[in-house]
Formats: C-alpha cells, structure tokens, sequence
C-alpha cells in the first residue's frame, strides 16, 4: 500500500489533468460550429433580394431624408436617435478629416470650415446597411431581430428584451434603444410602404434622386444598373458584414 | 425619461470629434461592468476550491468551504445585473425559450444554469449531504426543515454512502475546472466577439478575462477568509494564506503578460482603429487605466506579494498586508472590467471621436444599484455561511475516500 | 443505487422536465417558421401607420401643380419634401369645403430664407452637384445672409417666395 501510494496519486493528477484537458478540449470544438456562425444566406435565384445604392456625387445634403425617416416611422425627435441620417466629410488641406452631423443634417449643414482651407468637401447620408451577414442578427440572443427572406433586416418589438446586445454589435451605429419602449429600434426599409407598393420614405424624399434600392436579384432593376455602372464600395468592407448598402463615390475617409 | 434626455444633451456637449449619433448614449452601463465582474469572482472562487480537491493541496483546506459559499452566493446574483439593466425585463425568460444559438449572450444562460446547477450545486449537495443530516438531527423548526429539504429528505450517512458522495463530488469537481473555464471564457467571449469594436476584438480576450476571474476570485477568497477569522477571533492558518498568496501573486503575473501581450500586439499592428485608441487610452480612460487597473491593482499587488515570496515579516504585518492587497486586487480587477466595457463605448465606431460617461446616483443604472447587487451576494454569503457553516463540518479528508 | 442519489437524479429530472415543458408553452406559435425569429413579426412591421402619401396622391388634386412643378427645376422635388407628410391631408381633405379646411389638416408652406436655405445654402460640398443630368445643371448656391439684401437691417423680411416662385423657381 505504502510503495502504491505515490503511484496513484501520479496516476489521479493525470487522470484530473487529462480529463481537464479533454473538457476544454470539447468546449472549444463547440464552440466554432459552423452552421452558426451567421444567420441567414440570401435565397439561391428565386425570389427579392434588396439592396441599396446611394450616390454621393448626387447628394447636396438637405437632410430630407433624414427628416423623412422620423417623420414617416415615429422616431424619437432628440438628436439621439436616427435611423437615418446625413453626414458632412470636409477633408481639409492639411489632410485632416472633419466630420459633422448637427441634428443627423435635418437642419441643414452650415459649413464650419473656410472655403481655402478646404480640400474637398461631401455629404454622406447613412442608414441601415441590411447586411447579409448582420452582426446584429449573429448576436441577438433571442431571435428578435432577423433578416426577412427579402433580405431586410428588421427588429420584433414585442419579443425584444432590450438588451442591447445588437446596437454594440452594429459597425455602423445604426441601431439604438427606443427611449419611450425600451426595445431596439432601426430602419426597416419602410417595409410598410414596399407593402403597399410606396417606395421608403427617404427615397421618396430624396430630391436628387441620389438613394436608388431595387431587387438584386432582378438583372434589369435600378440597383443592378446603378451597381454596373457605377465603382460601387460598401462602408468597412473588412468586417464582412455582407453589407447591401452599395455607395458610388465613397472616400477611403469615410467609416 | 426627460431626465434621461436632459443627461443625453449634457453628454452631447462634451462629445469631442464625431460619434455617430446613436453613440452618444452609452449602451452598456455600471451594471454590465458589473456582470462579468461578479461572474469572475464565482468561476475564481471555485477554482480556488478545485485546487484543494483535485490536486490535493491540503493546505488550502480551511478556504475549501467558504470558496465554495463565496462562488455559490455570487453566482446566485450573477446575471442578476443583466436582467435588470434590460430595456424589458419581464422579457428575460425567452433567453432560455427561444435561444438564438448564434449569440454569445443566448448560449450564455445555458452555461450558466449548466455550471449553477451541475458543478455548483451538486459539488456543495454532495459535500454537505452527510452534514446536513446530522445537523438535521441536531436542530430544530425552520433550521431543521431546510437541511432535511436540501439534503432532498435522504437519511443515508453510512460510510459506503459518505464515500459515494466522495467521490461523485471529486467527479463534480473535474467537471467544474473546465466548466468554470468555460463560464468565465464566455463572458469574454461575449465582448471579444464583437468584430464592430477593435477595443473588445481581440482572440486574447477570453483568456484575459479568465485569468483576470481567477485573481478576482482568489482575492476574494482570501479577504472572506481573514475577515471570518478575524470576525470569529480564531486563529488564521497562515500557511495557507500565504499559499493562497503565493498562487494569487503567479496568476496575477500571467494576467498581467497576457494583458501587456494583447497591447503590444494591439501598438504593434497598429491597425486602423489605432489613433482612436491611443488617444482613448491616455485620455477618458487614463485614470481609470493606468491608475485604477496598472497601478493599484496590477503593480502594486505584484511588487508586494513578489516580495513577501523571498521576505516574510511577522504574522500580524503579513495579515494586514494581504488584507489590503486583496481589496486593491478586488478593485483593480473592477476597473479591468470598467475599461473593457465603459472604454469599448467611449469612443465612436467611425474612429472620429469620442463621448463620455456620468453615471448618476441612482436610477437603474446608477451608483445605489450597482452597489445594491454588490452587497447582495455578502448577505447571501452570511446566510450560507450561517447554514452551512464549513468550520462545524465533521472533519474528514477528502483523499481517503477517493484513493 | 442509494436511495439518496435516485432522489437526486429525480430532483434534475423535474427541473429539466419542468423546464420544457414551460418551453414549450412560452414558444410563441410562429416562432422557427421562417428561421430563428416569430414569422408575424414581419406582418406587424408591415402594419406600420404611414405618413407620407406620395406625389401621385398630391396631383390628383392640384393638378395644376404638376404642370406648374414639370417644367421648372424643381420637377424631381416631391410635394411633401417641402409641405411635409400628407397622407392625412389626402385622406380626408376633400370631405371639406375649401377654405374650411381645420389646422390640424393643413401642410406647412415653406418659403424662408432658413427653409430654402437647407438645400440652397452656400456649402463646399454642395457646390459642384449637378443635379439634373438631362439638362446638366447645377443646384444654385446662395448665402442666406448676403443674396439680394435690399435693406440690410431688414433682411429678414425678404423671403425668397417673394421673388421665387417655389414651384418654378
């Protein structure tokens, strides 16, 4: 019993440690399991599929788009909440970036910056991006945000908890918690309006026709045209969201 | 509500740069620097008492029982914080109803309920059991119905019985290593996942988090138990204190490298979310970084317990210094906790500036509430340590059973 | 097996029972039917009230408009990005006479220096747009403080609809 002793007790360390190991072991496995990793695929040929274009050569930054967007959804009027809004680039001589959004743009923009100091100068109007791989669906712990079958990324707000889990996960700061109900709350594409054969209402106040959306799924819709005939980029291309807000004309300073 | 919008407009004036609008207001507050916090206490505590069971660290035994009510009673708060900052909290249940398996914060409940009920639970059910029966038979009325309610009306204390428990409970124990590995890897996994901020996106972060659980929960260990001893006027068992120590000082020190590894790395990559950062870190969070998590809670404790590994002075000057060690410990590791989730909303995901943050007094996300879930998990550790007191244990090794 | 470990394994086993079952109470009926989220929530979100009417609704009456607006720079502007949301106007303004027409229907008639001067303000950005491809033409650019002053203590009085007409600027 004596001579055993040390050797059981070595052979109970290998037994903990290895047991140890092969539990962390298990975990890890599980942990990446690939069917999880997004949350929907966009549909194989049939069926919509939207995607968004925006101009940036077209927009002249009246905010009306902006203004729309609260007007038509009931957003909460303080400058903290959008679900669209409007932004000015000024990228000054010197090379540094100055960006600004008084009130989302829906006053209008004043320009801060003196004309010779400037370099170049755009407006950038920013909403949902619909993504296909959206980080704030990956995230939601309780399936109350979702992307539809037409790809529209849309909140469930009688089955959201609020946790905000999702307007952390968003790259593009396009979600926020509705005050008043204490759920999540972002651009639905004015899914209402599609219902009813309205196009949303930011793209319907657009005076410039700079924000154009169609099926992408359709080769002969405006998106597809506006995709082939424009140099297309998404914003922050590296998170490989699947994002389906396509912009001509973006600058590399935009984020 | 107008309250809430008022603070909005104070925040909006100190906003330097450009956030994107929704990002003025803070998202996750005092309460989420608090969940992971508290879950890190519960997975550190519980290591702290596997160390004694399975590795046969005898030394540690006078800490074995009051780790385990520690990790019990801050694990019973633990999600706690979480429920109670949600927009709607009546909601919480679909977590577990509907749980979106893609999410770090849905699967989260089932690691929590599964390290609650599996390791937690049947590890103390299986140590007490025998215990709760005696006391059973030794109490009476409220006291006497919850021990025979606990111990599930079972009245088995023969030997062969005790020496099953033993052993299932060594097994519990094994489970539990990995598991509380598990629990404290996933709440880093629930920030380091989020690919949207450069400031929680980093692999290291589970394994930060983890190491940063078990300095927490060793402290805390360690401060309950000088504070018990002290509370009783009994005898501290200093060898195990200064095990205690000796372990605290090595975890801090791989905590400390791996932290230090993930900013170097972050510095040497420099990669695009780099200046945001930088000016992040030596300015709204350089109070709360360099001085609340590196000063007082990583290099102060690391110089002290480093030196008191070569030099032991008196017993009395030993205890005091570990005292407070501990509580800066305690306090550096909620600041860790504070610069992760406050610091990862600071500045804007356009990487052009920056808001900031004021909590308020009270309110749900306020100073009182944050401070009202701290002090829960003590009251629920004092009712724990009153029913189940480790030191009126019948005293047996755990080792004569099991080999 | 002890006694006290099948009491044990039937204390987990109610847990775990009770808990699917109260799973599959709470489960909303339309949950998973379309994937991890309740299929009528995409119903709901369709219910939404709207707002915005549309320029067709607009013309039906005031015809004169469209004709007034199509040849003017001004073709591509939608009625309701100046007057606002008008689908409640829409609806129930011909149950009135005109001119009985109650506040709470009527849309705004913008006209202001500050108004106008959200598209046509003088801004670096704006400048170069052309927003009419057909006809290549620029947004015209204008300071609000400066353009056309008549009286420069006064010039707050000067609105632009006194010399502009919005619908065919």
């Amino acid at each position: 019993m004596n001579i055993n002793k040390p050797n059981l007790s070595r052979r109970d360390f290998f037994k903990a440690g290895s047991i140890i190991v092969g539990g962390i072991t298990v975990a890890t496995a599980l942990t990446p399991f690939d069917g999880l990793l997004f949350a929907t695929e966009p549909p194989k040929g049939k069926g919509k599929w939207y995607g968004i274009g925006i101009d940036i050569n077209k927009c002249i930054g009246c905010g009306n788009c902006a203004k729309a967007c609260k007007l038509e959804n009931n957003v909460p009027k303080d400058p903290f909440y959008f679900r669209s809004w409007v932004e000015q680039y000024t990228i000054k001589n010197d090379g540094s970036v100055l960006v600004e959004s008084p009130n989302g743009g829906i006053d209008g923009f004043k320009q801060s910056v003196p004309d010779e100091e400037i370099f170049k100068s755009f407006f950038v109007p920013k909403m949902c991006n619909h993504c296909a791989k959206s980080p704030c669906v990956q995230v939601c712990p309780v399936g109350a945000t979702f992307e539809t079958p037409e790809g529209i990324v849309l909140v469930d707000e009688n089955y959201c908890i609020g946790c905000r889990y999702c307007v952390q996960a968003c790259p593009y700061g396009c979600r926020f918690i509705n005050p008043e109900k204490g759920t999540a709350e972002k651009c639905t594409l004015c899914i209402h309006r599609l219902d009813k054969g309205m196009q949303p209402a930011c793209f319907e106040m657009c005076p410039t026709e700079a924000r154009i959306f169609g099926d992408l799924n359709d080769p002969g819709s405006k998106i597809n045209y506006f995709l082939k005939n424009h140099t297309c980029m998404v914003i922050k291309p590296n998170l490989n969201t699947g994002s389906k807000l396509f912009y001509n004309a973006l600058s590399p300073e935009v984020r | 509500m107008t309250q809430h919008i008022q603070h909005l407009y104070e925040v909006l004036s100190k906003v330097d740069g450009y956030v994107y609008p929704n990002e003025i207001e803070l998202n996750w507050s005092i309460l989420i620097v608090l969940y992971p916090y508290i879950t890190g206490l519960v997975a550190g505590a519980f290591i702290l008492a596997s160390l004694e069971r399975i590795f046969k660290l005898h030394v540690l035994r006078p800490t074995y029982g009051i780790a385990l009510l520690t990790a019990l009673s801050f694990m019973l708060v633990a999600t706690m914080p979480l429920v109670s900052h949600l927009g709607k909290p009546q909601r919480a249940y679909e977590i577990m109803v509907t749980p979106h398996l893609s999410s770090a914060m849905a699967i989260f409940g089932f690691v929590y309920l599964w390290y609650l009920m599996v390791v937690l639970l049947l590890e103390i059910w299986f140590d007490y059991r025998r215990d709760m029966i005696i006391w059973a038979g030794e109490t009476t009325g409220l006291k006497r119905f919850l021990y025979r309610a606990f111990s599930l009306w079972s009245t088995d204390i023969s030997p062969k019985a005790v020496a099953l428990d033993n052993k299932l409970g060594y097994i519990v124990t094994i489970i539990g290593v990995p598991s509380a590995f598990l629990l404290h890897g996933y709440v880093g996994f629930i920030f380091g996942s989020i690919k949207a901020n450069p400031w929680w996106s980093t692999v290291l972060m589970p394994v930060i988090f983890l190491f940063s659980a078990i300095v927490s929960g060793i402290a805390l260990v360690m401060l309950v138990y000088i504070v018990i001893t002290s509370i009783r006027k009994l005898k501290i068992d200093m060898p195990c204190v200064d095990t205690i120590a000796s372990y605290l000082f090595y975890i801090l020190l791989i905590d400390f490298v791996l932290e230090g590894l993930d900013q170097i790395h972050r510095i040497y990559i420099a990669e695009e979310s780099f200046d945001v950062l930088h000016n992040l870190v030596f300015g709204r969070l350089f109070f709360t970084l360099f001085i609340m998590q590196g000063l007082i809670g990583t290099v102060i404790p690391l110089l002290t317990l480093g030196t008191l590994q070569f030099y032991k002075p008196k017993i009395q000057i030993r205890k005091a210094i570990y005292t407070v060690i501990a509580a800066l410990i305690l306090i550096g590791i909620f600041f860790m906790r504070w610069n992760v989730v406050i610091g990862g909303q600071l500045f804007s995901k356009s990487f052009y500036g920056y808001t900031s943050f004021k909590i308020g007094l009270i309110g749900t996300e306020g100073y009182l509430m944050a401070a009202f879930w701290l002090i829960v998990p003590f009251i629920i550790l004092s009712f724990l340590l009153w029913l189940f007191p480790p030191w009126k244990k019948k005293e047996d090794d755990h080792e004569i059973q099991v080999g | 097996m002890p006694q006290h470990i099948k009491r044990l394994i039937g204390a987990f086993a109610v847990v775990i029972i009770l808990f699917l079952v109260l799973q599959s109470f709470l489960r909303p009926t339309s949950f998973g039917k379309l994937g991890h989220y309740r299929a009528d929530a995409i119903q709901e979100n369709k219910m939404k009230a709207l707002h915005f009417a549309g320029s067709d609704k607009c013309t039906k009456c005031h015809e004169e408009m469209k004709t007034d607006k199509e040849v003017g720079f001004h073709a591509q502007l939608q009625c309701e990005a100046c007057h606002g949301p008008g689908l409640k106007h829409a609806m129930y303004a011909d149950k009135f006479k005109d001119g009985e027409l109650p506040d709470s229907l009527l849309l705004h008639k913008p006209g202001s220096r500050k108004e106008c001067a959200v598209c046509h303000q003088l801004n670096a950005a704006r400048v170069k747009i052309v927003f009419d491809t057909i006809n290549n033409s620029m947004i015209k650019q204008i300071d609000p403080m400066k353009h056309n002053l008549v009286d420069k203590r006064n010039f707050a009085k000067l609105v632009c609809i006194e010399c502009h007409n919005p619908h065919q600027p």
